[in-house]
């Protein structure tokens, strides 16, 4: 700390503050007692401090923690006094009659009844569409099941049966003929896209995937070391299926395989049911439920009918 | 902070409150009304404040309520009871210490708080600049200004104070 002319006066100004250390303190006062001219400057600054008052806060009392409970009772005692509140016939004056009428809504001449039902069925719609939605599992289209299905009808006379029953060295010889009967598959498909174009008659293209599926399967068996087969194959997701039921000679319970080749036979189960699927875009919707559907609808509206006529 | 710190509080620091607050808005009732308010306000968080931090807690929330109040009471005209006049005050009231509070209560809400808590309560610089919401540099600077104004106005009025004794 360096006093001098031009820093005395904030010295001096932290001296009356009290912010100088007792040693800086004790150089202040050893500078004014060798430079006396300073001590008026010094006077003249120390006047500028405020004693202090002996000015007291009189509602000490109530500030303590006693003392706000009181106040608070006092005031809402006084409050409660000053304001008694609102007299009783004022009261009643702002008081309304109570409406003996109600307002009555008339329905939009729709019963509520009625939207119930109508609700329920909006609901049990979306529902069977969302199980239609999620039933089909890779394709919604009806030619990718029904390939998948003339595929798996072609090829399981030869897996199926031959894995089961058949030794190793039979199973190579169908490995082979599985190549075969994909061929044949694609000619099928081929078939199936032809019938599908076509636009025919229900009977009439059930008559000619039989003579097609016939004649496609007499090739096949064609082998002297395997067992013969049983085709039992339907597809669970097809609607209109067309049952092949190949009956070999020799049955699958006997291990040794005969050489001789015998007839199959060709049965069909059913071709009568129709195809009910309707398709909307990508998606399908199952005929049958929908005509259910339609006639509950139906029969909710002749309902309402015949009460309303009542 | 208990309540029994709480009382400790209201018996060491309500007085220095009221007196910080009297001396800047020079009305007695408002001053109350904030010291009130003050210490309404340690009583509801208590358990956050320490009791060592009490009383710049105190000093703080007054300062704020104060300068608040100054603030709406600069919106409206003083009332004749808290204006005091200049020309009252120097001929009836000759004394250094007087003419020293017309002085102080001349200069600027912060000048006048920086002074009022340093002189009456003995604060740092520090301490004052956290409860000014300032630096400490700041208030060095402001409060060395606000005595160096003193000085010229208490020079000013002395020989008028001598006169008149």
């Amino acid at each position: 700390m360096q006093l001098n002319e031009s820093t005395y006066e904030t010295i001096f100004l932290l001296y009356i503050d009290k912010e100088l250390s007792p040693k800086e303190r004790l150089e202040v006062e050893a500078f004014i007692a060798n430079n006396p001219s300073y001590a008026l400057e010094m006077e003249a600054l120390q006047a500028t401090v405020i004693s202090s008052d002996n000015i007291q806060y009189p509602f000490k009392e109530n500030l303590k923690q006693q003392g706000w409970n009181a106040t608070y009772s006092t005031i809402i005692k006084e409050d409660l006094q000053a304001i008694p509140g609102l007299s009783t016939p004022f009261k009643n004056a702002l008081k309304k009659e109570a409406t003996t009428k109600g307002i009555i809504v008339k329905p939009f001449g729709f019963n509520q009844h009625k939207f119930t039902y109508a609700a329920i069925a909006a609901c049990l719609m979306v529902f069977l569409g969302y199980q239609q939605l999620t039933k089909v599992p890779v394709s919604n289209s009806i030619a990718a099941n029904k390939k998948m299905e003339v595929f798996s009808s072609a090829a399981s006379p030869i897996v199926e049966t031959s894995i089961s029953n058949a030794s190793p060295k039979a199973f190579a010889k169908n490995n082979e003929q599985i190549v075969e009967t994909k061929q044949i598959v694609l000619t099928e498909q081929q078939a199936i896209t032809k019938l599908q174009a076509s636009n025919s008659s229900k009977t009439q293209r059930t008559n000619f995937l039989q003579q097609e599926l016939i004649a496609m399967a007499e090739p096949t068996p064609n082998n002297g070391s395997l067992n013969q087969t049983v085709i039992t194959k339907l597809s669970s997701n097809y609607n209109n299926p067309i049952t092949i039921n190949a009956i070999a000679s020799n049955s699958i319970d006997t291990e040794t395989a005969p050489e001789e080749n015998e007839p199959i036979s060709y049965e069909v189960i059913d071709t009568e049911d129709p195809d009910r699927t309707i398709f909307i875009a990508n998606f399908e919707i199952d005929g049958n439920k929908l005509r259910g559907l339609k006639r509950k609808i139906t029969s909710l509206f002749k309902n309402y009918k015949s009460e309303r006529n009542q | 902070m208990t309540d029994k710190d709480y009382n400790d509080c209201v018996d060491n620091f309500a007085d220095g409150v009221y007196r910080f607050i009297v001396k800047n808005i020079r009305h007695t009732e408002d001053a109350q009304d904030i010291v009130q308010s003050a210490f309404e306000k340690l009583w509801v968080n208590r358990e956050q404040v320490l009791p060592e931090k009490a009383k710049s807690y105190l000093f703080t929330v007054a300062y704020h309520q104060m300068i608040d109040h100054i603030r709406k009471s600069n919106k409206m005209p003083l009332s004749e009871e808290t204006a005091i006049p200049h020309q009252q005050i120097t001929q009836q009231d000759a004394e250094l210490k007087q003419v020293l509070m017309h002085a102080v209560n001349e200069l600027n809400p912060i000048q006048k708080s920086l002074v009022l808590l340093k002189d009456y309560e003995g604060y740092s610089y520090q301490e004052i600049g956290e409860i000014m919401h300032l630096s400490e540099s700041q208030v060095k600077v402001y409060l060395h200004r606000a005595r160096l104004i003193l000085k010229t106005k208490l020079s000013a009025y002395a020989p008028t104070a001598s006169k008149c004794n």
